[in-house]
């Protein structure tokens, strides 16, 4: 039994990491906490979701689509909306995310309505059992996602001149731009990838579990746990983090209760943030307050 | 000039004062927008359509004089205090003292405190808690089978049934409502002599509830019994099939009987039982309409798409209000209102409608649902069932 608990954990963690990974990213680079982050993701959540049910696409096939178009959507937003007062203090910005995840909100409550969907297809429920343990092939699937995912953005921050202007711009905004990297581009670039990667962990959310407009705010906090226990701005950090998440949560609800996992998970949060503020992998200058 | 105006506002009161007294009003504060907008709209469906059949009708009759309906709206964007303030809005400033109930418990449960304060009568067909009758209020009247009784009819359905279930697990969300459906259902499956082996909750709004399944699975029940919301119905019966948990029967107090739940699990939604306060298909009289089933024609005419269960108990309630009315030969004196209600014994598309002292309506029942073949198709109770039920459930395909 503990060791299918564990599974489930860390097939959960998988999910958290990849909500989290967008959040701390924009975060650590561009210091812009996104409470709008998870209604972000429930526009991946439609997106797959009306190609599957209207178009009877695979929803694993639309995934470059939720990333593309929640891509564009972000570097938009951050171009014209953030670009304009990500100089202003951090309470402003704050202010921003909010207004922009009430929008979003409603915005989704009107025109996709505030109904609960889900995307079932047909295989849907499959699993294989291996030693006693089930493992079910969506979830495996989610889980495999997110680790090519996670990887592909850790090897795009360190190898890529983009990934690393990104980086440079995180740990020293002055001396990068000294460098010629232009902070505007290199933010609207960083809104966009995490707004993408919200789009990616949406779409896949969708399989799991039944959504509505209303969950942004519970997918946003999520994310939110995932950065501070991982180290904002790190992608192994969010990865870390999330995995650590999901096994929390089905371990301290198998033995606790189910209903104190939410609080064993925020207890784990300020804990964290008693002990070791930047996080498991933060090092100094990652999302050091900049304003 | 001035004379001029005091003219028109006389002439402009007594206008009003005619309207007034041509028509009765009815004051309503709903959800039309916010989290709770779908049901409050749906609620808002059910009075309109009523108000429109008593209309052509010629209105309420009172004292052998027939009145037109009419009624008042406003919007409480889903915040109960809101509501509470609208309501009080309705009855100081639009003298309004017969309202129609708002969707949702907590909706119900804030406005209500305003109608009693104020002596105002509210008769509800949108929230089914306890809590709204243990206050000792004399000016609520509830249709809604209250949450403790939610699941004691599909216990009782399937006590004798072949291969006889012996085992109960219940999980529910730790919300207020889903905690005392499944109280009740755990002294329910005691009553009818079943071994309740996991009575478990979760955290409302939970996205993962593997562990509780794999909880579940380790005791292998006869029947699961889920008391929670939609989104957490959905992830249960994802999970249960990813886990490969396969009861003998699969039931659910929120989910089945709302039509995204074929939509959202497709064929997984096969064979779940759900519970349903109303349903389409019950064969009840109703005063107003004239039966259920013209209730459902009508609203169909109206609206184009099927009526559930939120906009059944809007017109039901509101076809209650009316039948009191009517008895009490008034529509002014509350008091005499009160006691029609009070006294209450009749048959309406919602069912056989009486009240107990505290407000709350007695022995309506539950019907009970299952998806088969993609339909909630009504399986009890059996007097007015559309098909049999399909018992045991298969397994997972």
């Amino acid at each position: 039994m503990i060791l299918q608990i564990l599974v489930n954990g860390i097939l959960l963690g998988g999910f958290y990491a990849l909500i989290g990974v967008g959040f701390s990213l924009v975060w650590g680079v561009t210091n812009i906490i996104n409470l709008a982050h998870g209604a972000i993701a429930l526009l991946g959540s439609y997106i797959t979701y009306y190609m599957f049910q209207n178009l009877h696409i695979d929803p694993f096939i639309t995934l470059p689509v939720s990333f593309i178009v929640l891509y564009i959507f972000g570097y938009l937003v951050q171009r014209y909306l953030m670009n304009m007062v990500v100089k202003a203090q951090i309470f402003m910005l704050l202010i921003l995310t909010f207004g922009m995840e009430i929008f979003l909100v409603n915005f989704m409550t009107t025109f996709f309505s505030a109904d609960f969907r889900s995307v079932t297809p047909d295989y849907a429920g499959k699993s294989i059992e291996i030693a006693g343990v089930v493992v079910p092939y969506i979830r495996l699937a989610v889980f495999a996602i997110c680790m090519i995912v996670t990887a592909i953005m850790g090897f795009f921050l360190e190898k890529t001149w983009t990934g690393k202007a990104i980086r440079a711009t995180s740990l020293d905004l002055e001396a990068a731009m000294m460098t010629g990297i232009s902070p505007r581009k290199i933010y609207s670039i960083t809104f966009a990838l995490g707004s993408a990667l919200a789009g990616l962990s949406g779409s896949l959310l969708s399989l799991t579990q039944a959504f509505s407009p209303n969950i942004a705010g519970g997918l946003t906090l999520r994310a939110f746990i995932v950065a501070i226990l991982g180290g904002l701005g790190r992608v192994e950090g969010a990865f870390l983090g999330g995995l650590l998440l999901g096994v929390i949560e089905t371990v301290s609800s198998f033995y606790i209760g189910e209903s104190y996992k939410n609080a064993i998970a925020f207890g784990l949060m300020v804990f964290m943030l008693i002990v070791k503020p930047s996080g498991l992998l933060g090092r100094k200058y990652y999302a050091e307050v900049k304003h | 000039m001035k004379r001029l105006m005091l003219t028109i506002f006389l002439a402009l009161t007594i206008i009003s004062g005619a309207y007034a007294d041509d028509k009765i009003v009815f004051g309503a504060a709903l959800s039309l927008t916010g989290k709770l907008a779908k049901e409050g709209n749906l609620v808002k469906d059910g009075y309109e359509l009523w108000k429109e059949v008593v209309n052509k009708k010629g209105g309420i009759n009172v004292g052998g004089k027939k009145y037109l309906v009419d009624i008042k709206y406003y919007d409480d964007e889903s915040d109960p205090n809101r509501g509470a303030k609208l309501v009080e809005k309705l009855i100081t400033e639009d003298k309004i003292k017969l309202i129609l109930g708002p969707y949702g418990s907590e909706s119900v449960f804030a406005t209500s405190a305003i109608t009693e304060k104020y002596g105002a009568l509210m008769v509800q067909g949108g929230a089914a808690a306890d809590k709204l009758y243990t206050r000792g209020f004399k000016n609520l009247f509830g249709i809604y089978t209250v949450a403790t009784e939610y699941m004691d009819d599909i216990l009782e359905m399937l006590k004798d049934k072949n291969p006889k279930p012996s085992t109960v697990a219940i999980v529910y969300s730790n919300d207020l409502f889903s905690t005392q459906v499944a109280q009740g259902a755990k002294s329910a499956a005691q009553k009818y002599g079943y071994n309740v082996v996991l009575f478990q909750d979760y955290p409302k709004g939970t996205q993962d509830l593997s562990t509780v399944i794999a909880q579940i699975k380790g005791k292998n029940p006869d029947i699961i019994i889920g008391c929670g919301h939609f989104q957490d119905t959905i992830v249960i019966v994802k999970q249960c099939k990813d886990y490969k948990v396969n009861p003998k029967a699969l039931a659910f107090s929120v989910g089945p009987t709302l039509p995204d739940f074929v939509d959202s699990l497709k064929g997984d939604s096969e064979n779940v039982f759900g519970s349903a306060q109303w349903t389409k298909s019950l064969k009840y009289k109703d005063p107003v309409f004239g039966s259920n089933t013209e209730f459902v024609k009508m609203f169909k005419a109206k609206y184009k798409e099927d009526p559930n269960y939120h906009s059944a108990g809007g017109a039901a309630a509101a076809v209650i209000f009316q039948r009191a009315i009517e008895k009490a030969g008034t529509f002014t004196d509350i008091a005499k209102i009160r006691e029609a209600l009070s006294n209450f014994n009749e048959e309406t598309l919602f069912g056989k409608i009486k009240f107990d002292s505290t407000g709350k309506v007695v022995g309506k029942g539950m019907a009970v649902i299952q998806i088969l073949n993609g339909t909630q198709v009504t399986v009890y109770p059996e007097a007015v069932a559309e098909g049999k039920m399909v018992y045991p459930k298969p397994a997972w395909k």
